[in-house]
C-alpha cells in the first residue's frame, strides 16, 4: 500500500538488520531538518532503536537492566537510560556486528586524562544522512553557493576526527568550486588562507569559513603578527561556522570578543557567524539558528556568550539533576543528556558532563561541569599515581 | 538571608588587626574574613611571638597542658556558647553535614583534654619534667628537651581540628607558634585560641592563627617561613615541597604528607554466622562478625567524609571472590545505614557530574570484566568490588574491595604506595597472620596498624607518621658529666 510521506507507518524501522534499520533512518533524515516531526515519531523511533540496542549491545543491555530499563518496561523515550560519555573511553560500544564497523572516531583526549573516547561507527552513510540536512538547514537555507574555506583538517589528514569527516561530507555535497583545506592537526596554512580569501574577494565569491574557536584564535594571532593592517572584505553572503570550546588550550577568549575580532578582520557581520555544538560521541549536531538574521544589538555580548542551540528533529536533550538524574524544568540548569537517533549503531542516549538548560525549543549551553577536586588529608589519586609510577 | 561572617584569625594580645580583609565564600551561608597583613605587620607579629615564648619557658609543662585542656573542654561542653558557635559554623566551613561536624569535633577535641595531654607528656617527655629543666633519666644521663622558639605550622586539608592538634603540640613543648590552618579548618583553631586567651593569657600570647591561601605569596608567608625555627607542614606533595623550599636549609621540617588509608580483612571477619547457629548461607545475621566488621568499615569510611589521613579507601579481603563479594554487599548496606546517621556533605555540581560518569562507567565495565558496583543512588557512597585498584579521584565516599590470596599479595599490591602509607586497619586476622602482615607493613614504612573499630581515632601518643608527635618537635640537650 503506497501512502503519502506523512504516513507514520512508513517510518517504522525495518529491524531485520542494522543495514535495513540504518537505511530506514537515513531516508527519514533526508526529508529534512527544517521542519518539526509529527508528534510521536521521535518517540516511536527512539523506542525501536532502544529495543535494537538492547538486543545487540550486551554492555548496554546489562547497563539498562541494572537501571531497571528493558524494552518491556520503558514506556517513553525519556526513560531510556543514558550512558556516561566517559564510557566511550573504556569500552567499545557497538549495537551490531563489530567487524562491520566502518570507521572509529576518536576524541582529542582531554576529558578525564589521557584516555581517548572512541565512537565506533557501523555505517558512515547514516552519519552523512544525519549531518547533511542539519548543516544545510542551518547554514544554507538561502541556497547560497559558498566556497568552503576550512581551518579544520581534512579527513585524510585526520581520519579519526568526526569533525573533519563532517566538514568533508558537507564540502563534497555543498562546496562551490575552489573549496579547500587550510590546516593540518599541527599547523595552520596562514599564507594559503590569505590567498584563498583574497581570491574570493576579487572574484566576489562568497565563502563559508569553518573552524574551531581554537583555530580561529590561533589564526587571529598569526594575522596580528603578520601586520595589523591585514583585513578582508568578504563578499556578501559569506558566513562563518565556529565549533567547539577551547578545551583548555590557547587563551580563553569570550565568544563575543572572538566574533568581534573576526568581524573586524573579515568584514563580516557578526550575525553571519554561528556556533555548532557536537561531540565525537554523537553523530548529530546542534546549531545556533538564524544565520544572517540575528539582529546586532548592544547586548550581543551576553547573548553570544550564552548560546542558544537547536537540534534537528531526530535529536533531543534533557537537562538532568546532577545528583538524582531527574529531569529539570525549563530554565533550570543541569547535566545534559542527549538522545540521538543517528547513534542507532552505538548508544543513542548519552549523559555528558556539560551543563545547560532548556529555553523554548532550544538548548542554552553553559559549559563543562568542573571536575572533582581532591580534598582532605587523603592523598590525591593523581599524586598517588605519580608516586606509584615513580617506583 | 545574608551569609554569616567569620573572622579567620587570632592574634595574641595586645596585637589587634585593623587593616583590610579578603573575604572567601564557603557555600552560600558563610563567608570567612582573612586579614591582609603587610610585611611590617608580619615582622612585628613574628617578633612578638618570639618574645612571648620566653615567658612560656618559665611555665611548667603540666600547667600548660592543663590550660590547653581547659580550652579544649569548652569545645566539648554542650552549655558553652563557644561549642555552639563551632557547631553552627563548622558545617559550612568544612563542608560536612551537621551530625558529621559534631562527631568530628567530639572526636578531635577528645585529644585536647588535660588528661590526654598529660598522658602524652608521660609517654614521650618524662611527664613534662624534661621540658622544664635538666633531669637525670634511669641510666643516669642528664638531659633536657627543648623545642625551638618559633614554630610555623602550615596546614592543608579540610579535616577540622587537625590544626588545633598541631598548635597544641607546639605550645605543649613550649614553642611559640604561627599557624596557618587548612582551607576548611579555619574555625576551630580560632575558637580554641579565643578560649585559651580567656583561661591563660600568657600561653595564648605565644600563638597566632592566620588563614591565608597557601602558595599565594602573601607577605606573612614570605616573611614567616624563613623565620621559622621549625616548620610543620601538612599537605599534598606540592604543598610540602613548596614549604620546604621557603624555609632555610637549616630549618628542621616535620612533614605530614597526605596518606592512603588501607584495611586488611581476614576470614574471621567474614563469618556471617552468630554463635549458636549453624546456617552459613543467606544474609548476615545480627551480631555476626561480618555485620560487625561491615559496620565498623562503613564507619571508618564515613568519618571525616573519608578525607582523613586515617580513612580507609581500599579493603583487601584475604579470601576468595565470594567472600569479598559478601563483604562488599554487607559494606554497601552498612554505608546506606550510616548515611542516615552521619550524612555526607552534599556534592557540588561538578562532583555530582563526575560521580555519575565514574559510577556509570564502572557499572558498564563490571558487565564485561567482572567486578561489581553498589551505588547509593542519590546518596554519594559507592562500593566497588574488583581485582584492580583504580587510581581516580572519586567524589563521595567510596570503598574499593579487593580479594587477595595471601599476606604476600597484600604487601605486593601496597609496595608502590609505600611512600603514602600510614594507617592500616585490620579485622579478623589470626595472630600469626597479623604478625606476618605487621612485619611486612613495618618494612614498607606504614606507621600504624590498628583494629578497624578504632582506626579513625588514633590514641594521642601514636607515632604520627612514625614519630612521636612531641618528639618530632623537640631537641635533646645532654649534659655530660666529666669522666665515665
Amino acid at each position: 500500500m503506497k501512502t503519502q510521506g506523512s504516513s507514520e507507518a512508513r517510518t517504522d524501522l525495518d529491524v531485520t538488520s542494522f543495514s535495513s534499520l540504518a537505511e530506514g533512518l537515513a531516508s527519514t533524515f533526508r526529508t529534512g531538518a527544517d521542519l518539526p516531526w509529527p508528534a510521536g515519531r521521535f518517540e516511536k523511533l527512539a523506542l525501536q532503536i532502544f529495543r535494537w540496542q538492547f538486543a545487540t549491545n550486551e554492555i548496554y543491555r546489562r547497563f539498562a537492566e541494572g537501571r531497571g530499563a528493558t524494552p518491556d518496561t520503558v514506556a517513553g523515550w525519556e526513560e531510556i537510560p543514558p550512558v556516561p560519555v566517559r564510557a566511550f573511553q573504556r569500552m567499545r560500544l557497538v549495537s551490531g556486528d563489530p567487524d562491520s564497523v566502518e570507521r572509529i572516531f576518536r576524541t582529542s583526549g582531554t576529558t578525564g586524562g589521557t584516555l581517548r573516547g572512541e565512537h565506533h561507527v557501523l555505517r558512515l552513510d547514516l552519519y552523512r544522512a544525519s549531518l547533511l540536512p542539519s548543516f544545510r538547514a542551518r547554514l544554507l537555507q538561502d541556497d547560497a553557493s559558498l566556497r568552503f574555506i576550512s581551518l579544520i583538517p581534512s579527513p585524510s589528514e585526520a581520519p579519526d576526527s568526526s569533525l573533519s569527516t563532517m566538514v568533508g561530507a558537507a564540502m563534497d555535497a555543498y562546496g562551490a568550486a575552489g573549496s579547500g583545506w587550510f590546516a593540518t592537526p599541527r599547523s595552520l596554512d596562514v599564507e594559503g588562507l590569505l590567498n584563498a580569501l583574497r581570491s574570493a574577494e576579487q572574484e566576489r565569491q562568497p565563502v563559508l569559513l569553518l573552524g574551531t574557536a581554537f583555530a580561529f584564535v590561533h589564526w587571529l594571532e598569526a594575522l596580528s603578527v603578520a601586520g595589523a593592517g591585514v583585513r578582508f572584505d568578504l563578499p556578501s553572503g559569506s558566513r562563518l561556522l565556529e565549533t567547539g570550546g577551547f578545551k583548555g588550550r590557547s587563551r580563553v577568549l569570550p565568544r563575543h570578543e572572538l566574533y568581534a575580532e573576526l568581524s573586524d578582520r573579515l568584514g563580516l557581520g557578526i550575525e553571519w557567524m554561528i556556533n555548532e555544538y557536537g561531540m565525537t560521541e554523537l553523530l548529530s549536531q546542534y546549531y545556533e539558528p538564524g544565520v544572517g538574521k540575528r539582529a546586532p544589538t548592544p547586548s550581543l555580548g551576553p547573548v553570544l556568550d550564552s548560546r542558544r542551540l537547536v537540534p534537528p528533529p531526530w535529536l533531543r536533550f534533557r537537562a538532568l539533576d546532577p545528583v538524582t538524574l531527574r529531569a529539570l524544568p525549563e530554565g533550570q540548569r543541569g547535566l545534559l543528556a542527549h538522545y540521538d537517533l543517528a547513534n542507532a549503531g552505538s548508544v543513542m542516549a548519552v549523559l555528558t558532563e556539560d551543563l545547560g538548560y532548556r529555553e523554548g525549543d532550544g538548548l542554552k549551553l553553559l559549559g563543562r561541569a568542573p571536575g572533582a577536586e581532591p580534598r582532605g588529608c587523603s592523598v590525591a589519586m593523581d599524586e598517588l599515581l605519580a608516586a606509584a609510577e615513580g617506583g | 538571608m545574608s551569609p554569616r561572617r567569620f573572622q579567620a584569625w587570632f592574634l595574641p594580645a595586645p596585637l589587634t588587626y585593623v587593616g583590610g580583609v579578603e573575604v572567601f565564600e564557603r557555600g552560600h551561608e558563610l563567608e570567612i574574613e582573612v586579614p591582609l597583613l603587610s610585611e611590617d605587620s608580619a615582622r612585628s607579629l613574628v617578633a612578638h611571638l618570639r618574645r612571648a615564648r620566653t615567658a612560656l619557658l618559665e611555665r611548667p609543662a603540666r600547667e600548660i597542658a592543663r590550660a590547653l585542656g581547659a580550652a579544649g573542654a569548652r569545645l566539648l561542653d554542650p552549655q558553652d556558647e563557644l561549642r555552639r558557635e563551632a557547631l553552627e559554623v563548622l558545617p559550612a566551613s568544612a563542608r560536612l553535614s551537621g551530625p558529621m561536624a559534631r562527631a568530628v569535633l567530639d572526636g578531635m577535641a577528645a585529644d585536647w583534654s588535660a588528661t590526654r595531654l598529660l598522658a602524652l607528656l608521660d609517654a614521650e617527655l618524662h611527664g613534662g619534667a624534661a621540658l622544664d629543666g635538666f633531669l637525670s633519666d634511669a641510666t643516669g644521663r642528664r638531659k633536657r628537651a627543648l623545642a625551638p622558639a618559633l614554630n610555623v605550622h602550615v596546614c592543608a586539608g579540610t579535616v577540622p581540628g587537625v590544626s588545633v592538634t598541631s598548635l597544641v603540640r607546639a605550645l605543649l613543648t613550649k614553642s611559640a607558634v604561627l599557624l596557618k590552618p587548612g582551607s576548611g579548618d579555619e574555625v576551630l583553631p580560632v575558637l580554641f585560641c579565643r578560649a585559651l586567651a580567656g583561661i591563660d593569657p600568657l600561653v595564648a600570647a605565644a600563638v597566632a592563627v592566620v588563614y591565608w591561601k597557601g602558595g599565594s605569596d602573601e607577605p606573612l608567608e614570605r616573611t614567616s617561613l624563613p623565620e621559622a625555627d621549625l616548620l610543620v607542614v601538612y599537605g599534598g606533595d606540592e604543598a610540602v615541597t613548596r614549604a620546604r623550599a621557603a624555609a632555610r636549609a637549616t630549618t628542621p621540617v616535620v612533614a605530614y604528607p597526605h596518606r592512603l588509608g588501607i584495611a586488611v580483612m581476614g576470614t574471621a571477619a567474614m563469618d556471617s554466622t552468630t554463635p549458636g547457629t549453624r546456617s552459613a548461607s543467606g544474609p548476615a545475621e545480627r551480631g555476626s562478625a561480618l555485620e560487625r566488621s561491615a559496620t565498623a568499615a562503613a564507619r571508618a569510611v564515613a568519618l571525616f567524609d573519608q578525607r582523613g589521613c586515617v580513612s580507609p579507601h581500599v579493603f583487601f579481603v584475604l579470601g576468595d571472590e565470594n567472600q569479598a563479594a559478601a563483604f562488599a554487599a554487607r559494606l554497601a548496606e552498612a554505608l546506606r545505614v550510616i548515611e542516615g546517621q552521619l550524612p555526607a556533605a552534599p556534592l557540588e555540581e561538578g562532583e555530582a557530574s563526575t560521580l555519575q560518569q565514574l559510577r556509570g562507567t564502572a557499572e558498564m565495565e563490571s558487565a564485561v570484566g567482572g567486578g561489581r558496583v553498589w551505588s547509593g543512588g542519590a546518596a554519594s557512597w559507592t562500593v566497588l568490588l574488583g581485582a584492580r585498584i583504580e587510581l581516580v579521584t572519586w567524589p563521595g565516599r567510596v570503598a574499593r574491595v579487593v580479594p587477595v590470596g595471601s599476606v604476600e599479595a597484600v604487601l605486593q599490591a601496597l609496595g608502590r604506595f609505600r611512600r603514602h602509607l600510614q594507617t592500616v586497619a585490620v579485622a579478623g586476622l589470626a595472630p600469626a597472620t597479623l604478625e606476618l602482615l605487621s612485619e611486612g607493613l613495618a618494612r614498607l614504612g606504614a606507621a600504624r596498624i590498628a583494629p578497624l573499630e578504632s582506626a579513625p581515632w588514633p590514641p594521642p601518643w601514636w607515632h604520627h607518621d612514625g614519630l612521636g608527635p612531641l618528639s618530632a618537635l623537640v631537641r635533646w640537650t645532654d649534659s655530660e658529666e666529666g669522666g665515665r
